[in-house]
């Protein structure tokens, strides 16, 4: 695009197709927009709301569909809460894909061992559809993934469609458990005492709320993993996108430009960096 | 570079027929502040030459306090500045790196900076706060401006230093031919007499990148003692020339109003789930420090404080950062 003629300001037109109920809270918003939408796994959009807001979110669907998007939105706040009454045929804006995504092809030859948790489970499944893609030049993709209940558990089909594809392996766990629940009860970070992986030819990828980065992250290096192998998808409130309105300063990062996506080793010396 | 002559009276007259072609802004002093105006040429008396410092720092002529970023817009005129301190000059240079950035470059800064000529001002006094010099910056700018003026008595000498600034200097009627080497030597001796007021204004003021060292090891109990008598006015930010964070607001048909903000208000960091890292008021309050001179300096290479004071005579609890500084010392 002409950098002249190039407003980065303005967003890009999306027609809703689809809303899918993930779980109470959470639901997928299926996209058409108005032209072509490429973006790099891990890379995140502003999604706005007609007048009212917009906020950040990282696709959950695959980078190699480049007509549909689908945007999965917890339902936490004011923009959210309005997403969450919009109906297939609403339009929408788009402004993005902005940041810096998965380093994929750094993943080659290597095992990917993924830790998630509620609603980071969105990202993380754009990976997984990347990472499937490239699944012959990967040793081995492990996903180990939280919820606070069963019910809170988003995209639930999914695992049992991992668990079908070789090379792949997918475990959950849960807070709270019910009556119909059998697997793992406590923390995410739980399911890494089971999982089998060689460390040293390995990387790991780390999503989901403040609390469970910080515990994933200390978990991850007990277990030997280096801080350059940890992959974070840091969580702060990308406004503008562009690493200029100054709402996503974590340390001298501009989270939505230097990041989302960040390895340990880049943001550690920051004492910012779980607050 | 080079210079030339021109009385103030001929000077005047010439700003008054650019005045066709450009908007030119002015700094005027009056018995309340100084500060920039519109040139109006039959008060061209009350323009305050080599004078610290206009009350509104510069970016405010390139980062307007509210504007539509969507919506196209008519043309303006070019625009003068003049009586511009290089501590603005200096600022400038940061929102250059941040608004023209290589892949996000925001297109209404840039126009306004494509359209914008600036007249620098040699300070030849100073104020209660100035301390650029501690910083490393000077008093007067040889650079990134297009032109500077040096009064002597109703004569000016101008400093041209670009090729848009010797555009205006060719329009000037009445403007004469200066030996260099006699404006040098006028200059000089300006400039060694200001920089011995700031040296003796700033004696014991740590320097930018010492400023940086020793707040990293502050620990709370200083922030706070300070932060006390913040009430999260965002003053300060306001009136930095190098705060520029901002505020996108949603309109109807997608159109978004870009509208300055600062991370001394509530609520700044806060995300959906409610977690906000700046939820104390303290912690706001090193925060802007910590951006100044920790954060932007590592990111950037321009500087985040180019020590025009300004915040200091904004404050409404009187908090004077150097004070601050002075005793992590």
């Amino acid at each position: 695009m002409d950098s002249h003629t190039y407003n980065i300001y303005k967003p890009l037109r999306a027609t809703l197709d689809e809303v899918i109920e993930e779980s109470p809270l959470i639901r997928t918003f299926v996209l058409i927009p108005d032209e072509e939408f490429v973006f790099k796994t891990g890379q995140f959009i502003e999604l706005s709301v007609d007048g009212v807001g917009e906020a950040p979110f990282t696709p959950s669907s695959s980078p190699l569909v480049t007509d549909r998007l689908e945007v999965t939105v917890m339902n936490t706040g004011y923009v959210t809460g309005i997403m969450h009454e919009l109906k297939p045929g609403a339009v929408m804006g788009i402004r993005g894909p902005y940041g810096r995504g998965y380093p994929v092809s750094e993943f080659e030859g290597k095992e990917v061992l993924i830790l998630g948790g509620g609603c980071g489970l969105a990202p993380i499944r754009s990976l997984l559809f990347t990472l499937e893609h490239m699944k012959d030049d990967l040793e081995k993709v492990i996903l180990c993934y939280g919820s606070k209940t069963p019910a809170d558990c988003i995209y639930k089909p999914l695992f049992s469609r991992l668990n079908s594809i070789d090379k792949f392996e997918a475990y959950r766990t849960v807070d709270i458990t019910d009556d119909d629940w059998d697997g793992p009860v406590g923390v995410a970070t739980i399911l890494l005492d089971e999982v089998r992986v060689t460390v040293d030819n390995s990387v790991a990828v780390v999503c989901g709320p403040p609390i469970m980065m910080k515990f994933g992250t200390i978990r991850l290096l007990e277990m030997g993993y280096r801080d350059e192998q940890i992959y974070l998808s840091m969580e702060k409130n990308m406004s503008c996108g562009l690493g200029k309105c100054g709402h996503c300063m974590m340390g001298e990062f501009f989270v939505c430009k230097d990041g989302p996506v960040f390895t340990y080793n880049e943001i550690k010396h920051n004492p910012e960096v779980w607050t | 570079m080079y210079y030339t002559g021109i009385s103030k009276e001929d000077w005047h007259c010439s700003l008054e027929k650019l005045l066709n072609t450009y908007d030119i802004f002015v700094p005027v002093k009056d018995e309340f502040s100084l500060d920039y105006e519109p040139f109006r040429p039959d008060q061209a008396e009350k323009i305050a030459y080599n004078t610290p410092k206009p009350a509104t720092p510069l970016k405010n002529f390139f980062l307007p306090v509210r504007e539509n970023v969507t919506s196209a817009r008519a043309g303006s005129k070019p625009v003068i500045i003049i009586g511009v301190p290089n501590c603005d000059i200096e600022a400038l240079l940061l929102l250059d790196e941040i608004y023209l950035d290589e892949v996000f470059a925001d297109p209404w800064y840039r126009s306004r900076r494509n359209n914008t000529i600036l007249v620098a001002s040699d300070c030849y006094t100073v104020n209660d706060h100035c301390h650029c010099l501690s910083y490393g910056v000077k008093p007067w700018s040889m650079a990134h401006a297009d032109m500077a003026i040096l009064a002597e008595g109703d004569h000016l000498f101008l400093r041209v230093m670009s090729e848009k600034g010797k555009e205006i200097a060719e329009q000037l009627s009445g403007k004469y031919d200066v030996d260099d080497a006699a404006a040098i030597s006028y200059e000089e001796k300006r400039h060694s007499e200001t920089e011995e007021l700031l040296t003796a204004l700033n004696a014991g003021l740590p320097d930018y990148i010492t400023t940086g060292e020793i707040i990293q090891k502050a620990g709370d109990e200083v922030w706070k003692k300070y932060a006390a008598k913040c009430v999260s006015c965002g003053a300060c930010t306001t009136i930095c020339p190098t705060c520029s964070c901002f505020l996108l607001i949603d309109k109807p048909d997608f159109e978004k109003v870009k509208q300055m903000d600062a991370c001394q208000y509530p609520g700044f960091e806060r995300v959906a789930g409610g977690e906000d890292a700046l939820f104390e008021l303290h912690r706001r309050f090193r925060n802007r420090y910590m951006c100044k001179y920790v954060w932007r300096p590592r990111k950037f290479n321009s500087l985040a404080c180019t020590g025009c004071g300004r915040c200091i005579e904004a404050c409404i609890g009187k908090i004077n950062k150097n004070e601050l500084f002075m005793e992590l010392t």
